[in-house]
């Protein structure tokens, strides 16, 4: 009983010692973005990951409001699948409980940095903390940890603003990864790698993938018959 | 030279056998590109699916490079077979059918007559790799269509850009040519010793086999072995598809290769010449 009664007060002592209401904090950020209702955008794509050689790629990305996005390339493209869509509202799109934690600078910006617990049992997501730009109302960084890949970071960069709207000009996303156990049996013989085979580790590695975007095109409609499509 | 080699050719190319080997790849190839055009998302999928995790994939993975890759590497173990039967030929065949005796009273050297026999063999046998690339790739193209090509390797995922493999291709099939070019002449070297196609054929596919074995069981005394079996080389032509190429490997495995055609012709040479042909 003790113990409960102790939790309870550090809990309402920690609650009532936030400077900054966090709710608060991600509202702002929620209505800054949800002034876009749609845009699309070029990018340009580089895989960083040991194990992984790719070529530098280009897609187009089209999204909007809540939560519609799509994809095109013309040559195949690696996307990260957790950072390429920035929307706020993918993250914060079910209950959850926000905690302010502390002040941070992220490439220079003061930022103010919350916890995001996720209410929802079948999330993917355990906890995500988001370093915010108060000023501006932007998400500078993002940090999850996932139940199933481990933890992954987007950092964003605003260097070029686009009519002062949210939409970063690269994102970094930085996650860990699971060196591939490739099934032989459709390769054929595979001998020669053998020896070099057994020189790598088996150890999950940490992967980057730099984004940057180029030619926003912010609030100008997209039709729905293009979310429609596969992503080609 | 030239009128015997196309002399030779001439009679390769009589005969049902030689296209025995055409029509395999032209049955065989096809087979494998409908399998794929079925079964190959889920099966790329499935090679994939870690790297899933993590990525979106947003394009056409699944390829004519990729199909011609696939097919590529299966090279090794059956089109040595399909040489085989037309190149266990070219010496013992003349002695089954009872023409060794009139064919070396005609006013060439025994030496001319080998070689142009040995060259009509590697050219066929370079037709039979032109086409399986013109099948495996042009087909390929033609159903899939081209785009960029992914090697997965034990250790390592490639993706190759789209204006990157051709040229690999290229290089790939001229180096399995001569890779089927050791078989051809150890096939011919077994021609040489013997009267009657069938042993060349056997005794030809028997030494890669037994050598490819040899190679894959993971035993000390295999693997000090394997450097010296020329089986080792005929794979090289995966060496096109690393992300920076070791030409060193690839010209010690095409000087190898290349070490073999010669010795092998070299003693089939020196037999036939040697040959007391009384039939």
């Amino acid at each position: 009983m003790k113990r409960v009664t102790l939790f309870i007060f550090l809990l309402a002592f920690y609650t009532f010692s936030q400077s900054k209401d966090p709710n608060i904090i991600l509202n702002n950020v929620k209505e800054k973005f949800n002034r876009i209702n749609d845009y699309e955008v070029n990018v340009r794509i580089k895989v960083d990951v040991d194990f992984l050689k790719a070529p530098e790629s280009e897609a187009k990305i089209y999204f909007k409001q809540p939560d519609k996005i799509h994809f095109e390339s013309e040559n195949f493209a690696l996307l990260p699948k957790e950072g390429i869509n920035f929307s706020p509202m993918a993250l914060l799109k079910d209950n959850y409980t926000a905690l302010y934690d502390k002040e941070d600078t992220v490439n220079g910006v003061k930022t103010s940095v919350v916890k995001v617990i996720p209410l929802n049992d079948k999330s993917n997501i355990i906890l995500t903390t988001l370093w915010v730009d108060q000023a501006r109302n932007y998400i500078m960084k993002v940090e999850s940890t996932t139940k199933i890949n481990g933890t992954f970071t987007i950092e964003f960069n605003y260097d070029k603003p686009v009519d002062d709207y949210p939409l970063p000009s690269s994102t970094i996303f930085t996650f860990s990864i699971d060196r591939t156990n490739i099934p032989r049996g459709m390769y054929g013989n595979m001998d020669e790698e053998k020896e070099n085979d057994k020189k790598v580790s088996r150890k999950r590695t940490t992967g980057r993938v730099y984004v940057y975007y180029s030619n926003y095109k912010v609030n100008e409609g997209i039709p729905d018959s293009i979310f429609e499509k596969k992503n080609d | 030279m030239t009128k015997i080699i196309r002399i030779e050719l001439y009679k390769i190319f009589k005969k049902w056998r030689t296209y025995i080997g055409f029509l395999a790849i032209a049955v065989l190839v096809p087979v494998i590109q409908i399998a794929m055009l079925i079964e190959g998302e889920k099966s790329l999928n499935f090679m994939t699916r870690n790297l899933q995790q993590s990525f979106i994939f947003v394009g056409n993975l699944l390829n004519g490079y990729l199909i011609t890759y696939l097919i590529l590497g299966s090279l090794y173990i059956h089109i040595p077979f399909l040489i085989a039967l037309v190149a266990g030929d070219l010496l013992a065949g003349e002695a089954t059918s009872g023409t060794y005796r009139i064919l070396i009273t005609r006013p060439i050297s025994r030496f001319n007559l080998v070689t142009s026999k040995f060259i009509a063999g590697l050219l066929y046998t370079y037709s039979l790799i032109f086409w399986l690339a013109l099948i495996s790739l042009g087909l390929g193209i033609l159903i899939f269509g081209t785009g960029e090509l992914i090697v997965l390797k034990s250790s390592q995922i490639i993706i190759f850009a789209k204006s990157d493999v051709f040229w690999r291709f290229l290089f790939a099939f001229a180096f399995a040519s001569l890779s089927m070019s050791v078989v051809t002449a150890l096939a011919f070297l077994f021609s040489s010793l013997v009267e009657n196609a069938i042993g060349p054929i056997v005794s030809t596919m028997a030494v890669i086999i037994v050598f490819i074995v040899i190679s894959a069981i993971e035993i000390n005394i295999f693997q000090t072995i394997k450097p010296y079996l020329f089986t080792t080389y005929m794979s090289s032509w995966r060496l096109f598809f690393d992300d920076s190429i070791n030409y060193p490997e690839i010209v010690k495995s095409c000087l190898i290769l290349a070490g073999h055609v010669i010795l092998f012709f070299g003693a089939a040479a020196i037999i036939f010449k040697r040959k007391d042909i009384l039939s």
